[in-house]
């Protein structure tokens, strides 16, 4: 098991209040997994320093969970698959 | 003339990590982040900043880090 943080940029046009209970239903898989999610974090909208896929904008959420390194790949997978989400980062804080 | 000046002492510079106290550079933290890079959008030298090797290292990668996830320019186009 290991601490884990994820970064995920969603399309803009998407409902800010939709984003986190969404979000939620994709982490039922490190749930199943016997990882822990300590915490979703939905910043909302914000400017994106340069455009992607043409937006000028994105929603950023951040999760932090406990996982194992399998839970959190397969997570990330799903996540890229989504048309929606323009950008995913796993990121261990711990290692410098 | 020219000797005294190679002969200048440079000011020593304060670390600017160590003075507030942050031991963890979070690719998160922008606002720090932009401390560390030039208008530009690019990384200031360690003799700029001041910092220690390991806290420079460290500041480039979470600057990368930012940049990757739009929260900083790869670059500005200041003028």
């Amino acid at each position: 098991m290991r601490h884990y943080e994820i970064m995920v940029i969603l399309d803009p046009s998407l409902e800010e209040r939709t984003v986190a209970p969404s979000l939620d239903t994709y982490l039922n898989v490190i749930r199943t997994a016997g990882g822990s999610v300590e915490k979703l974090d939905v910043w909302g909208r914000r400017r994106l320093a340069f455009e992607i896929d043409k937006k000028a904008e994105g929603i950023y959420a951040v999760i932090d969970l406990q996982a194992t390194p399998a839970a959190v790949a397969e997570l990330d997978r799903q996540l890229r698959l989504n048309e929606s989400v323009l950008r995913t980062k796993v990121i261990r804080p711990e290692t410098r | 003339m020219a000797k005294a000046a190679a002969l200048r002492k440079p000011k020593k510079k304060v670390n600017p990590l160590d003075k507030d106290g942050i031991t963890y550079i979070d690719y998160k933290d922008t606002a720090l982040l932009r401390k560390f890079i030039s208008d530009r959008g690019k990384i200031r030298a360690r003799r700029v900043t001041g910092v220690t090797s390991q806290q420079q290292r460290q500041i480039a990668r979470a600057v990368k880090n930012a940049r990757e996830m739009a929260l900083l320019p790869y670059t500005a186009t200041a003028r």
